[in-house]
Formats: C-alpha cells, structure tokens, sequence
C-alpha cells in the first residue's frame, strides 16, 4: 500500500512540475495573468467603484458574489460544528458531584448526590478540572482585549484603503472574544455572548451580505449591483459601490467574529459548555 | 421578475437558510415551512428558466452587473436549464417526505438540520448554474461542506465513514482548484465561455494537458468514480436517511455535470476527444466501474449499502457514456443524470420509509414487508425497474441512448458492461423482492399487534415517494421531448 501510495505521489509531482515547463516566466509581466484582466482593474478600480484598494474592489464588488459564499462557507462551518458537536441538556448526564466556588473567598465547595446551590452571585459553578485562576493572566488580558477590539474595528472600516476588511476584522475580533474565555473561563465567556446570540450573529453577517445584494435585486438591479443603492444611500451610484462595499465588510466581519466564537465553544468544550479549556 | 430567475435560484435558498438558522433559535416549528416554502420558489425558478432558455436560448446572466470576464456571470444554457429543475425538485420532495423522520432523529436540532440542507441546495445549485470555474470551485466547497455535517449525523460508524469522505472530498476539490489555477496561468481568464475561447492556441501547451487531467482526476474522486469510490459506500450507508437520500441523488450527479460541462464548454469536445487520445481508456475504466460496481453490491446483504454500489456503477455509465466522445453517447449521459438522480432518489427515499418504521435496512429486517408496506414496496419496484431499465420508466431510455452510443463508437466492452450491470441488477433486486413478498414477517414479540396487518409510513412520507415514482414513469414516457427540445441542444453540433 506505502509503495502504491509512493508512485501515486511520485507520479503527481512529475506531472506537476512537467506542466510548469510551459508557465510564462516568474514575474513576467507579458503573462496573461499580467496582461488580460489585471490592466482593466488597475486602471478602471478608482474610476468605477471609487475604492482605492484594488484588492478589496475585487474581492468585495468585481468577484463579490464568490465572496458571499465565501462568508457563507464560514457560517456553515460554525453550523455543522454545531449540529455535530452540542449536546442538548437532555442528552447530557449531569455529573453525580457538582463543584462550586465560593467567589469572594475562593473556597472551593464539593457537593454530592445530585445537589445543587441555586445560581447567585456569591457561587460560581465549576468542574473538577478546574484550575485556579491566575490573577496577572486575567488583568493582563483585559488590558489587551479592548486595544485588540479596537484594533479589529480599524481593520474591518479601513478595508477601503490598506490591507484589511471583514474577514481579517472579523478574526481579530472573535480572537479577543475566545482570549477572553481562555483567560477566565467558558461559562464566564457564554455568560456575556450567550450562544443564542452567536448562532443569531453568526447568520445575520452573512444575512446582511445576501441582503444588500437582494436589496439592490428589489431595487431593479441584478443582484450585488451596489449601484442600485444609490438612490437609498443618497450617493451617486460609483460611490454608492463603494458604499455597499463598506456594508458587506462589516456584514463579513459580523459573521467571521460570531462563527470564530461558536465553532472555538463547540469544540473546546466538546459541545457541553462547561469549562473549556 | 423572470429575468431574476438566474439569480433567485441561489439566492433564496441561502437567504431562507440564514433566515431558518436564526428561526431555529426562536421558534423550531417556523423552520418546516420556511425550507419548504424556499424549495418551493427554487423549483418555481428552475422550471421557469428553463421555459424561457427553451423559448430564447441561452441566458446570459452578470452578477453585480459586471460584464465578464471582469466580473461573474451566469450562463444557463440548455446543458444547466434541464439539470437545475431536477436539482430543485429532488431536494424539495426529499425535504417534504423526511419531515417526520427529521424531527425523529434530531428533535433539538432541526434548524441546524434544515439550514445545512437549504445551503447544501444552494451550492448544488450554484455549481450548476455558475458560468465561472472559480465561482465553482467556491460552491463546491459549501456543497462539500454542508454534506460532510449532514452525512456525519447517523449511526455509530457515521462520523468515521465520513471523516474519510472529508479526506477524499477535499483532495478532490483541491484538485479542482489547482486545474483552475494553471488554466488561469495560462489564460488570465476564469470565465468558462471565456476560457474556452483563449484555449485554442494553448491546445498543445503541457500546463493546459496537465491542468485537464488535474481538472478530471479532481472531478472524479468527488463523484466516486472507480477506483476512487471507495469513500462513498461507508459514507452514504450510515448517515441519517434524510441527508443519504438527498446527497446520493444528486451529489454525484452534479459532479457527471461538472464533468460533462468542462468537457463541452471549458475544454471543448475538440480538445478531449481529438487532440487527446485518451477516451478509450476512459471508456474502459468506465467499464470496470460497472463490472465492479454491480459485483460489489451483489456481495451486500444490506438493502442500503448495495444501493451505493449501484450509484458507483451508475457513475460508470454516465462516465463512459461521456466518454465515448459521440452525440448519442453524450445524449445518454446527459438523460442519465435526470433519470439516475430520480431513480436513486426514488430508491433511497424508500429506504428512508423502511428505516423509519422497521428501524433497519439489512436483508432480515426487509422480511414481509410487501405486506406491511405496500405502497412503499411498489415505489421500490418502479425505482427498480427503472434501475433495472424496464420501459416504460425512464432507465430504459438513458441506458438506449448509451448502448446505441456505444455501438456507433464501435465499443463493444462498454455495450457489454451496460447488459452484464442490468442482469446483475435483476438479480439484486428480485431477491430483495422475493426477501420482501415470499419470506414471512419474524414475529419475536409472540403476539405482536401489527404481524400480518399493515403497517405502512405516514401519508407524508408515501406521498412524496409515490410522486417520485410516478415522475419516474413520466420522464420516461416523454423522453423523446427531454431529447429532441433540449439534450440536442446542449451537445455542441461538432460532435456527431
């Protein structure tokens, strides 16, 4: 099987670098990757979205309609995490012991048989694999987390002129949510962002994405002809591109941010929601 | 509104998925109607485009209203038009008839459920209708993605099974995408129509060759076809009936699509069956993909798991019908995955009833069951039937066509192969039909209330599947339509 698996590999690689015998030359600017479309968007970019970046022109308007899908793979990924992963509270066995932490002095309470304390503020439930909290992880973070977020938020609006946009904000964003739960703990993170809330989140970003493009199909347009918003936005229709651009990315970001947080509580927590890592 | 159509038919699938997702949260029982009603308006535009590609021709369709190549556009031609319809009705019958068995088998997670099954829809679609090949390859992934969640969901042996189809599917998708690249390389252009109209100088170009091969190979492993099948029995076997019989109708299917459409609009006929030299062998492999095929499921004694081989050997056919680069070959091809969609569609939606109400799908458990099920038993004799290729269902046209195609190609091993699978078929069926009718019903439970009586699935499943047999009768009766107003169009008039 290992030499079957061999010549297949051996034989795909040969055919592979046989075929880059014919590719223009590297960085040949006479290549048809160079020379057929790349000219229009260079010189027509700013004249006909008004969007500085061509990359983002591109991505978000010229090939717009890939990019929804794009968002739409994200959102399903976070989805099928979570129809394969979350344990409904009526299939889940609730331990015999149950572990709770007096939250003012730190004493850690064992409790047997099934019994519970009542949610309050004083006790906070935790698991047996629970480890103590560390006081400079935990105020070290919070000091990072609203520069991380402000951060994410200049990525996703800036997407117009410098590397960025939604996808990139999206994942700054939710990566200062899940270090939020790693600092301090699941149920403390599900406590602020219930998963009601990212499941909702999670499909409305990409529900703002269809809709402008469903929008401007209402408005007589086709679909994704950021155009047609011209007359909602009060713009003319170049700047109205631009415009829908703009909205897209933050509906991107919407849906990256929400889809970040709910596939890292899946899985982190094996789809019970207890304790995470 | 029907010059949206083109733009619809996804776009309302996505939008009531994101709309059904957020419904999951609030209210479970709005889902139902909500998929259904989206299915609903999908099919509606399907068959509404293809009326209007039959009445005008070929649809040019720019999304963002960018003129390609700059931007994406939809081309629905008389190739898409006959196999969007088939994509909507199939998953909107299959949607209906698995309601009961959803809410059985997922009672706290049908949003999540039906907003994977209204995506997996849309990528289906998608990759139908698309005119880009990257545009492709992206809903391919969703497709791809939604139906490893779905297939995952089911017994035991699920997860695993699937976890090797991920394996599979994505070196598949890889391989799409990497062919994609080095034609981009090459040409500078993504656009299909476009592409095909740069190629021709490059026809001896090795990036191009390589960029073929890297295309098929890809194409191929994601629509099972042998030797790289060998994820799809495992994978269709143990999911849950209402993922199984929405994923085995058509996701091969639309690969034989993607195939036949790289072959006649990216590559062109002249390319594959001129400048290439290679159909034969196609052919041959498409012969061994029958042989085995059929051998495998006569080794099954499990009604679901010899079903699979079918659709591997089925797969064969369409393969090498294709391949067999003339227009009755191509014809064949192209009814083939109209028919093989319904016809599997109508077999597995029969398993879906059995399991749902004996709770298993090996040959014991089949036992009395033309007693006890009678209506779903004849849908599986129609489904049969059809398999079999008994006029008048409409197997029996797809596999003329093929076997006429393989005559004029001089061919004879793919004529063989196409007669040996049938008798094979015969056998396989009529045992589980002398199973299901001669053997009595066990009764382990002494004085059982329903040994004898009938006991069939609820109307909403029957229903639903009767439909599919009858369409099966249907499309066979109108083949010569199907043929001579639509397929005749769609196969390019160099090819004779």
């Amino acid at each position: 099987m290992k030499i079957i698996g061999l010549i297949i590999t051996v034989t795909t690689g040969a055919l592979l670098f046989y075929a880059a015998g014919d590719f223009p030359a590297w960085s040949d600017p006479a290549s048809p990757a160079s020379t057929y479309l790349s000219p229009h968007f260079i010189e027509k970019t700013m004249e006909e979205t008004s969007v500085p970046n061509i990359v983002t022109a591109v991505l978000a308007d010229y090939r717009g309609f890939d990019t929804m899908f794009e968002t739409a793979v994200i959102f399903s990924a976070g989805v099928v995490c979570f129809f394969l992963l979350r344990i409904s509270r009526r299939e889940d066995e609730e331990p015999e012991t149950r572990y709770y932490r007096h939250v003012l002095t730190g004493v850690t309470i064992q409790l047997k048989e099934g019994h519970e304390i009542p949610p309050s503020a004083d006790f906070e439930r935790i698991d047996s694999m629970w480890t103590p909290p560390d006081l400079i992880i935990k105020t070290g973070c919070r000091l990072l987390i609203p520069f991380v977020q402000l951060f994410a938020l200049y990525v996703i609006a800036h997407g117009h002129h410098s590397p960025g946009g939604g996808f990139q904000g999206g994942v700054i964003l939710g990566a200062s949510v899940i270090l939020f739960a790693i600092s301090h703990d699941l149920r403390t993170a599900v406590r602020r962002m219930s998963e009601k809330l990212i499941g909702i989140l999670c499909a409305a970003g990409v529900l703002i994405y269809a809709g402008t493009g469903a929008l401007c199909l209402l408005l007589k347009l086709n679909f994704l002809d950021y155009s047609a918003l011209a007359g909602v936005l009060h713009v003319d229709p170049i700047t109205a591109r631009s415009h829908g651009i703009l909205i897209v990315e933050i509906g991107v970001g919407i849906a990256v941010l929400a889809t970040m947080i709910w596939i890292y509580n899946n899985i982190s927590s094996a789809g019970r929601y207890r304790q995470g890592l | 509104m029907s010059e949206q159509y083109p733009a619809l038919l996804v776009v309302v699938p996505l939008l009531s998925a994101l709309v059904v997702s957020v419904a999951g949260w609030v209210n479970k029982r709005l889902c139902f109607p909500i998929a259904v009603a989206a299915l609903g308006v999908t099919a509606w535009s399907c068959v509404g485009l293809l009326l209007r590609v039959l009445d005008e021709g070929v649809i040019v369709y720019k999304l963002g209203g960018w003129t390609p190549p700059m931007g994406i556009a939809y081309y629905i031609d008389y190739l898409n038009s006959l196999v969007l319809p088939v994509v909507s009705i199939v998953a909107l019958l299959n949607l209906i008839a698995n309601k009961k068995g959803i809410e059985q088998q997922f009672p706290d997670k049908t949003g999540p459920f039906y907003t994977l099954y209204l995506l997996m829809v849309t990528g289906l679609l998608g990759i139908v209708v698309t005119g880009d090949a990257f545009n492709l390859y992206v809903l391919l992934e969703i497709a791809a993605l939604t139906g490893y969640g779905l297939l995952a969901m089911g017994e035991e042996r699920a997860p695993l099974a699937t976890l090797n189809y991920l394996y599979m599917g994505t070196i598949g998708a890889c391989f799409y995408l990497l062919g994609v690249g080095y034609l981009y390389i090459v040409t500078g252009s993504l656009n299909m129509v476009d592409i095909a109209g740069l190629l021709p100088p490059l026809y001896q170009s090795k990036a191009v060759l390589a960029a073929f091969i890297i295309c098929m190979v890809g194409v191929w492993l994601k629509m099972a076809f042998f030797p790289l099948h060998a994820w799809l029995p495992n994978a269709y076997t143990y999911a849950n009936s209402a993922a199984s019989s929405l994923i085995a109708p058509l996701v091969t299917k639309v690969m034989v699509y993607v195939m036949i459409r790289l072959i006649l609009t990216v590559f062109t006929p002249e390319f594959v069956f001129t400048t290439l030299a290679v159909s034969d062998a196609v052919v041959w492999l498409a012969v061994i993909a029958i042989v085995m095929g059929a051998v495998l499921a006569l080794a099954e004694r499990n009604l679901k798991k010899m079903l699979t081989y079918i659709v591997v050997a089925e797969v064969g056919y369409m393969v090498g019908g294709a391949w067999l680069g003339n227009r009755d070959g191509m014809t064949g091809a192209i009814l083939h995955i109209v028919n093989d969609a319904l016809m599997t569609l109508c077999v597995f939606m029969v398993v879906g009833n059995i399991v749902y109400k004996v709770k298993g799908y090996a040959f014991e458990d089949l036992q009395g069951l033309f007693r006890k099920m009678p209506f779903t038993m004849a849908a599986l004799v129609i489904g049969a039937m059809s398999i079999i290729g008994v006029p008048p269902t409409c197997g029996f046209f797809s596999k003329w066509y093929l076997i006429v195609g393989a005559i004029s190609a001089g061919h004879y091993g793919f004529m063989a192969a196409l007669i040996f699978s049938s008798i094979v078929s015969v056998v396989l069926f009529f045992r589980v039909f002398e199973i299901c009718y001669y053997e009595p019903f066990a009764d382990h439970h002494g004085h059982d209330n329903h040994s004898g009586g009938m006991d069939e699935a609820p109307v909403s499943m029957v229903v639903p599947l009767l439909i599919v047999a009858v369409i099966l009768i249907v499309v066979g009766l109108y083949t010569g339509d199907i043929v001579n107003h639509v397929i005749q169009f769609a196969i390019p008039e160099a090819m004779v």
